[in-house]
């Protein structure tokens, strides 16, 4: 158990160090990157709160504020399954420094053990930021006993166990599934995205109108139940204070936890070897080969690149893909139908530019694209290219890849018959937001690159570069709702359609930045 | 065809590992940089290829500066590091294809090439499949394939050898020294002091970041073996 901790010790550091970008002799900036991620975890707090706060208030009203609890812990187990399952193909399985792990004297159930810790110690960060205002916000409106805050602060820990196994299932076996075909990592993207898309489907047909707040969270949690038999554990500890199903849910958790480490362990070196190694056929004869020009090669490559990590395409291209079903879906609704008041429609319309942009804005991939150079950072530095080319092939690959949403926001004025002028800014504020993301996702990540990673899911998802991109990527595109509520007298066109040249304006700067410092710190890289 | 003049690179903490770093290497040339690890190899050879930015001297290739003119230079350049960190989701020939475009290769020279060098190191059946099905040894004889296809003028490889089977450390060699013969230049470092004997027909010997000696191969060594004189040297 002492080798297994000290191994867990060892590479959550690693992992740490990597999320932040920093080594030991910069201090001065790590203390503010720390100071930054406690603000932000407060703030996640705080929203979370509020969301609690305003169900749990709905469901005081209706005599349910018991479903609380069991509600949002079902909220948490899903949020760490859907965050869990892309990181087993890197965190589990086919991590870098697999071979040097595997030769220290521990045991493989050992190892898996540390890397299944690995994964528990980054999820409980959710279930902190979901769970601990849930019970203040439950202690609030409910009054609940002194037991409540014992029993609720001791599960926080066992909460996230048995999703991290079923996360890790569902996980191996889409990559274990899609290690049988050539194009493996596509495989992944479709499979995960379907699953994503299901999930999403599933989660949005049940209604959430404040009315039927109460009946819906009441089949929520049967439904969660059935199929999370320990929901129902939770729920007689938290609320009823029922010793045995405490003492049913801790031990159930733990001994799933155990076994699963256990029996991975016992085929771990097989599966690894299944999901890691490529599907090679050696039977290569020269062909006839297609030329391209130097840009266009560097293009090619770096879309190659984006699409071959699974990681960075689904964290990267979830917005426009949801977009996209979302615009189809619409194709084929009758709109006036279901929201039935003009009003209603008019807001939908109002909004829509800024819905359209924040899809867009989240698909940046310049944020990670050169930390994902990684060891291989040196081809592109001995190259006979400029600074400027590579730069530019990171960002028409950004731009490829939101693309969809320019044709989704055309077709979205036919559907919501918007006039000229706010048709104009349904198409041009997406535009600007995503060449600012792209410029603004390079800049950022050349001042805090990260080339040893051990896994892409860090600095695709974790990195310090990616938190502070996506963090003002959504103030950037939240501001002009902020600007049309706070002056409800001007036309949001025109609020817009300043505020888009404002972008432009500050995109050209960022751009200029990019081809003079940025070509400058990247000779240094 | 590479000149260094008084080259020097310091790392964060004020720590020289290059000092005044000064080398001349002519057309035809194959020379051996040989010092013990930390010695300050590879900082010169990545400053030497523009992978490493540096303030202090100068490094020309062809005439042309690397800190003036880096693509210039870089044209004229192929590297090989000692790592062959490769983009693994490419597969060979298309990362074959990939630097043919970029160092805008023509299509005929490009496939002869491929074809040639592919052969002669026996990857040629490899080529279609991923980078990451590749041992350690296929990325090596990648990298030095895609070395090659570009004519360089000037070849700069940090310990070539290390990961390849004997006959590919033989055909690698054959290699070097037909492209020499027809006018290039090649620098290179290496640990294996037999190599260097018998490959390079200069040979410096580089210790803390210092030039030790440099100058031809027969003159460095006088009548002893190079083992013994670098030995001799790193010792003194």
């Amino acid at each position: 158990m002492n080798k297994v901790m000290r191994l867990v010790s060892i590479q959550f550091w690693a992992m740490f160090a990597d999320i932040l970008s920093f080594k030991s002799n910069k201090l001065k900036k790590s203390k503010i990157i720390y100071a930054g991620l406690v603000l932000f975890a407060l703030f996640l707090g705080a929203m979370s709160f509020f969301y609690c706060f305003a169900i749990g208030s709905s469901l005081k009203m209706f005599d349910s504020i018991d479903i609380l609890p069991p509600m949002m812990m079902a909220v948490t187990c899903l949020i760490v399954i859907v965050t869990t399952m892309n990181k087993v193909k890197g965190t589990i399985f086919g991590f870098k420094d697999y071979d040097m792990v595997m030769a220290l004297p521990v045991s493989t159930s050992g190892i898996v053990a540390s890397r299944l810790i690995l994964l528990y110690a980054f999820n409980m960060v959710f279930v902190f930021i979901v769970m601990i205002p849930m019970m203040i916000a439950y202690g609030v409106l409910a009054k609940p006993s002194i037991s409540f805050y014992l029993i609720s602060s001791l599960l926080l820990f066992f909460i996230p166990l048995i999703p991290i196994i079923v996360a890790s299932i569902l996980g191996t076996a889409i990559a274990y599934a899609a290690s049988k075909f050539r194009h493996s990592n596509l495989i992944n993207v479709v499979v995960s995205f379907a699953f994503l898309i299901g999930f999403m489907v599933i989660s949005t047909t049940t209604g959430d109108t404040e009315a039927e707040l109460a009946k819906v969270s009441e089949m929520l949690i049967k439904k969660v139940n059935g199929i999370y038999p320990l929901a129902s554990l939770y729920t007689k500890a938290v609320c009823e204070f029922d010793r045995k199903a405490l003492l049913f849910f801790l031990a159930i958790s733990v001994l799933v936890f155990l076994l699963f480490s256990f029996a991975i362990g016992k085929v771990f070196k097989k599966l690894n070897t299944s999901i890691v190694t490529s599907q090679a056929r050696a039977n290569y004869k020269m062909q006839k080969l297609k030329q391209a020009t130097p840009i266009k090669a560097l293009y090619i490559k770096e879309l190659k690149r984006y699409f071959s990590s699974s990681v960075y395409v689904l964290n990267t291209g979830f917005g426009v893909v949801i977009l996209t079903i979302g615009v189809i879906a619409l194709c084929f609704i009758d709109l006036d139908k279901i929201i039935g008041e003009p009003q209603a429609l008019a807001m939908i319309s109002k909004s829509a530019p800024v819905m359209i942009s924040f899809c867009a804005i989240m698909c940046c991939t310049t944020m990670a694209s050169i930390s994902l150079e990684g060891r291989s950072l040196w081809i592109i530095k001995s190259m006979p290219i400029s600074a400027k080319q590579i730069f530019l092939a990171k960002i028409a690959v950004n731009l490829t890849i939101v693309f969809p949403v320019v044709i989704d926001s055309i077709i979205l004025c036919f559907i919501l018959k918007t006039g000229y002028l706010d048709s104009l800014f349904m198409i041009l504020f997406p535009i600007a937001c995503t060449v600012y993301v792209a410029v603004f996702g390079l800049l950022i990540n050349l001042k805090l690159p990260n080339f040893t990673w051990t896994t892409e899911t860090v600095v695709v998802k974790q990195s310090a570069a990616t938190m502070i991109v996506v963090f003002t990527s959504m103030f950037i595109v939240g501001l002009p709702m902020i600007m049309i509520a706070i002056m409800p007298t001007v036309q949001p066109a025109y609020l817009l359609g300043g505020y888009t040249a404002l972008l432009i304006l500050v995109t050209i700067g960022l751009y200029h930045s990019l081809m003079k410092w940025g070509a400058d710190r990247f000779a240094k890289l | 065809m590479l000149k260094i003049e008084n080259f020097s690179k310091s790392y964060k903490g004020g720590k020289k590992a290059v000092d005044s770093l000064s080398l001349e290497i002519n057309k035809g040339d194959i020379y051996g940089f040989i010092g013990h690890n930390g010695a300050g190899k590879t900082t010169t050879i990545r400053a030497i290829v523009g992978v490493l930015d540096f303030e202090e001297g100068e490094i020309w290739i062809d005439g042309i500066s690397i800190r003036k003119d880096p693509v210039a230079c870089k044209k004229r350049t192929a590297y090989i590091p000692d790592n062959p960190d490769l983009y693994e989701h490419l597969t060979g020939i298309g990362y074959l294809n990939f630097i043919g475009d970029i160092f805008e290769v023509n299509k005929f020279d490009r496939e002869t090439l491929i074809e040639k060098y592919a052969d002669a190191f026996e990857l040629t059946s490899n080529l279609g499949d991923p980078i990451s099905s590749y041992s350690h040894g296929m990325k090596q004889k990648l990298t030095v394939i895609a070395a090659l296809i570009h004519r360089p003028k000037l070849l700069v490889l940090d310990e070539p050898f290390v990961g390849l089977d004997p006959k590919a450390a033989h055909t690698l060699k054959t290699i070097m020294t037909e492209l020499c013969e027809g006018g290039s230049a090649i620098f290179f470092s290496t640990h294996v002091l037999e190599v260097a004997e018998k490959l390079c027909n200069k040979i410096a010997i580089i210790k803390g970041g210092k030039l030790v000696t440099c100058g031809l191969t027969g003159d460095v060594k006088g009548n002893q073996s190079l083992e013994d004189v670098f030995m001799e040297l790193i010792e003194a």
